[in-house]
């Protein structure tokens, strides 16, 4: 089976059942994208599906053959996306974890909407756990890089 | 030149990771790249200069800082390497963070009770202090001119009166031949110096975890690795009786199956495959003295050691004496436990996200039957820690099952399996006599602290006469540990909510009340800021309400005032929260704003929705979505304000939770009228309903069972049965839609069964609109 992941191509020989999030970290050693719950409710281990946000763990790999997966590793070459930039601007992060199924959700989002409001912004995260509680922070870093 | 203490601290013993470890450097955001990750391992020739274990130059001009305490969220590698770059008069942007592995000659490497900076606070000032004394020396001699007329700055030492200057790097070959300068014969800085500390500085791994970059716990990675989990018993005090695992091993790609103490080890090629075969066992447990255990019986215990407590003072004119209980928790990090380790020839090498990695080793050492020496382990990132990682228990899983299969794992709890597995913050009930006199002024508090777990009790931290503590406690087998500010979770709910409860007895304001509690400067000087800050006792809209509450602990002081609604319906919205903190010395402000941003959201978050509950002896939350935490779009804004007032630094990973809790339950007060003496708050509706009104003469309204425990039917009766369309809404606590449900009729009544199932147990709201007005009844899922 090929799939393309961050503009890469793997011929991969698996089970087309396992779920995308055991391929990316186990087989392919891409860690970025994190296991939280396994269920599909944390959010944490979103990427992107041709530029869609989806949980990895509840996607099993065959679904994503022919089509584009971008991991955090994969959002921007060189760790320049807005997203990122206006992240460390902010001093986001606490323990670091939750961050990149934020990012990439967050990046969704203002490929959308590239003005988002408050309520936008709640709106679009409102599934995501941050056990941390950075989520004024995530907030100010996304209006902050929305901003002209 | 010491050079083996840098190596061996970033040495495999077996080979070299696959993924990133997290070594890395502050940095800048330039158009040309993220930054650059240094990945040192054996194969890396450092010549660098390392005057003490704390810190090296490198021939690269960078600054490497050794941090031994684990980063679990709190931000500790920023702020050493900030400490020790400060005194070193390093460049900022030139400091690398690299993690100590669990070894004596760093002290006690043990991240909790908040004690990092104060501990590590002249330690690492004295070497960055040493390290800059070293490079003048150097400088002086190369050039010929006494000491006194050398100067520092970003990375360079300058000739007063002159024109020359030399990197620190360039200093290395001379000063490697030069005393380090003892400890005792450097100056440190005074405060009004400092570049870097007091100001806020950006988290020195921020690049890395928004690139995806860091290793955490259960990111590491090596060629030929297998990945484990294990079944546990789920009953408390229970164990294995028997099992078959021939399902389990005919799955392709599962390596092994092995019975340890602590449960069955399933090992495979990838994290599905060894879920798999889990799934595939066959087990029969038994279940143990406790098979039967709720939390209620633990709770009814509790209440059966409550003892009549002596009289208050003859002063005293009205007294209070009451019950509060609070419930376990789970820590619920992130990231679940997970352990990389590999065994081979009697050595141990372990990769984990630890708080406490000389526990690590020691257990690991014991549990494999080898000696210390030849176990070793590294520290990573942590996914969160909150006290979790204070236990070494899947540290130590990890270890035996690389032994027992020989192949280098790395094991993990799923989520339920972390939950069920945690050593939880203790149950606890307390059980209060407190009293006032003539002017309102208390005149004894009397508490008594009743715990599975151990529960200390905790002084008033205001002024306050005859003051008696009693603790008890009973073990029903539930494991416990510490948990982000660990006896103060529980007392100061209950002390502030206490003074908050005599505030109103005497009829006086709850803030000016504090107030008049206390002559300690720094205490009533966070009290006034936060009430100037929230505006305390100007008026509010109609179902608002303000609480206040205040702690003293870690060396520092803080404050808290919460706002609060409650709308007609019952929905409470948390309006905003105000922070005043005093740290004595603020190391660095932006963490400090995040730290109290996330202790904040945790005393939210657990005070509204968390509670760990016990049925037929097993834990029975599983993950977020019966364990909750608040989304963004439930969070309050936080107007914090960091305070300078001393020349010391405080502890401040944990000082920002303990007074949130009481401040949102007696803005609750202040709202409502009602008073929350048992968490979580979501068990009790906060709407006063009126039987009376109920049976309004539009709409009767009821639910049976009630409390329920998942299936609840509701009928309502009302004047007008011809509409066939009457239809119901349920809320939770925060007024979030939860689902919706058609009523039928038949003539007379329209009714309905509702399923919680899959929903967390707490107070839920039915809403109807009927003949243009809103009806709201507050119905509760019990555990
Ligand atoms: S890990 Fe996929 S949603 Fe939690
Ligand atoms: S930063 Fe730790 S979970 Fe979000």
């Amino acid at each position: 089976m090929k799939i393309l992941v961050n503009k890469k191509e793997y011929n991969l020989n698996i089970d087309p059942d396992m779920p995308l999030l055991w391929v990316l970290r186990d087989i392919l050693y891409l860690t970025g994208t994190k296991y939280g719950c396994g269920i599909g409710v944390c959010k944490t281990c979103t990427v992107l599906i041709d530029g869609v946000p989806e949980q990895s763990c509840v996607v099993p790999v065959s679904y994503v053959e022919n089509k584009e997966i971008t991991t955090i590793e994969g959002l921007s070459a060189d760790g320049n996306h807005p997203l990122q930039k206006a992240w460390f601007e902010k001093s986001v992060s606490q323990c670091g974890y939750c961050q990149p199924g934020f990012i990439l959700q967050a990046a969704y989002l203002i490929s959308k909407n590239p003005k988002p409001s408050l309520d936008d912004i709640n709106r679009a995260l409102s599934e995501h756990i941050c056990r941390c509680g950075t989520y004024s922070k995530i907030r100010e870093a996304i209006l902050f890089a929305t901003k002209e | 030149m010491d050079e083996k203490v840098f190596l061996s601290r970033r040495r495999f013993i077996f080979g070299t990771a696959l993924t990133l470890t997290g070594v890395v450097s502050g940095f800048i955001f330039s158009d040309k790249a993220l930054a650059e990750l240094i990945i040192l391992d054996e194969k890396e020739k450092v010549l660098g200069l390392t005057p003490s274990i704390w810190v090296e130059i490198t021939k690269e001009n960078k600054v490497v800082v050794t941090v031994a305490r684990s980063e679990i969220g709190q931000g500790v590698r920023t702020t050493f390497a900030m400490i020790v770059a400060e005194e070193l008069d390093a460049d900022w942007n030139l400091v690398v963070a690299v993690n100590a592995e669990a070894d004596s000659k760093y002290g006690n490497q043990a991240t909790g009770g908040s004690t990092s900076v104060r501990n590590f606070w002249t330690t690492l000032r004295s070497a960055g202090a040493q390290a800059r004394q070293l490079l003048i020396n150097a400088a002086s001699q190369i050039w010929g001119i006494p000491a006194e007329n050398c100067y520092t700055s970003n990375s360079f030492v300058y000739e007063r009166n002159g024109t020359r200057k030399l990197a620190y790097a360039e200093l290395i070959d001379k000063a490697v031949q030069l005393p380090v300068p003892p400890a005792n014969s450097v100056k440190l800085k005074s405060v009004s110096d400092f570049k870097i500390l007091g100001k806020p500085q950006k988290n020195i791994d921020e690049p890395f975890f928004v690139t995806g970059k860091v290793t955490f716990g259960s990111d590491y990675r090596v060629e030929g690795m297998k990945y484990a989990v294990i079944l546990r018993c789920p009953y408390i005090g229970g164990s294995l009786s028997s099992y078959d695992d021939t399902e389990a091993k005919k799955i392709k790609g599962v390596v092994g199956v092995y019975r340890l103490s602590e449960g069955i080890a399933v090992v495979a090629d990838n994290s599905w495959l060894a879920l798999k075969g889990r799934d595939a066992l066959k087990v029969n447990w038994n279940r143990g003295p406790n098979a039967n255990l709720t939390t209620d019986q633990i709770f009814d215990k509790f209440r059966s050691l409550v003892e009549t407590f002596p009289n208050l003072s003859n002063e005293t004119v009205k007294e209070i004496e009451t019950i509060y209980e609070v419930p376990f928790l789970a820590h619920s990090t992130m990231e679940p436990m997970s352990a990389f380790a590999n065994y081979k020839e009697g050595k141990c090498e372990i990769w984990a996200g630890t708080q406490n990695p000389q526990n690590a080793r020691t257990t690991v050492a014991s549990a494999l039957g080898i000696s210390e020496n030849n176990v070793k382990v590294n520290v990573l990132h942590s996914g969160g820690g909150f006290g979790r990682r204070l236990n070494s228990d899947f540290v130590v899983i990890a270890a035996k099952i690389a032994k027992a299969s020989g192949f280098p794992v790395l094991f993990f709890y799923t989520k339920a399996d972390d939950i069920k597995n945690d050593y939880f913050r203790p149950a606890s009930l307390h059980s209060i006599k407190a009293g006032i006199n003539a002017n309102g002024k208390p005149t004894g508090f009397f508490h008594r602290v009743i715990s599975q777990g151990d529960v200390s009790y905790v002084n008033p931290h205001y002024s306050l006469p005859d003051v008696r503590n009693y603790t008890a406690s009973h073990s029903f087998g539930v494991r416990t540990g510490p948990w982000r500010s660990v006896d103060y979770t529980q007392n100061i709910f209950v002390i502030e909510s206490v003074i908050d409860e005599l505030a109103h007895l005497a009829g006086k304001d709850p803030f000016q009340y504090r107030m008049d509690l206390t002559n300690d400067a720094k205490l009533k000087n966070v009290l006034r800021k936060v009430a100037e800050n929230s505006k305390w006792g100007t008026e509010l809209p109609k179902g608002w309400g303000r609480g206040i509450s205040s702690f003293v602990g870690y060396g520092a002081y803080i404050a808290h005032v919460v706002e609060v609604s409650v709308s007609k319906e019952g929905f409470l919205k948390i309006q905003k929260i105000y922070a005043v903190v005093d740290p004595g010395f603020p190391v660095n402000p932006e963490n400090i704003k995040n730290q109290i941003m996330g202790a904040g959201i945790d005393g939210l978050s657990t005070a509204l929705n968390s509670e760990i509950t016990i049925q037929n002896g097993q834990i029975q939350q599983s993950g977020f979505h019966n364990f909750r935490w608040l989304r963004i779009d439930e969070v309050p804004e936080f107007d914090i304000e960091i305070l300078t007032t001393s020349d010391r630094p405080s502890g401040m990973g944990e000082v920002g939770f303990p007074s949130v809790t009481p401040a949102l339950c007696n803005a609750i007060f202040d709202a409502t009228g009602i008073r929350i003496r048992r968490l979580p708050i979501g068990k009790t509706p906060l709407l006063k309903v009126d039987e009376k009104e109920n049976k309004s003469k539009d709409l009767e309204f009821n639910a049976y069972p009630n409390p329920f425990e998942t299936k609840v039917t509701i009928n309502i009766k009302t004047n007008d049965n011809k509409s066939s369309n009457l239809s119901v809404r349920i809320f939770d606590i925060l007024g979030k839609l939860v689902f919706e449900s058609k009523l039928s009729s038949d003539g007379t009544s329209y009714h309905t069964q509702l399923d919680f199932e899959n929903l967390p147990s707490s107070v839920y709201y039915v809403v109807c609109e009927f003949n243009n007005q809103l009806h709201s009844f507050p119905i509760l899922k019990k555990n």
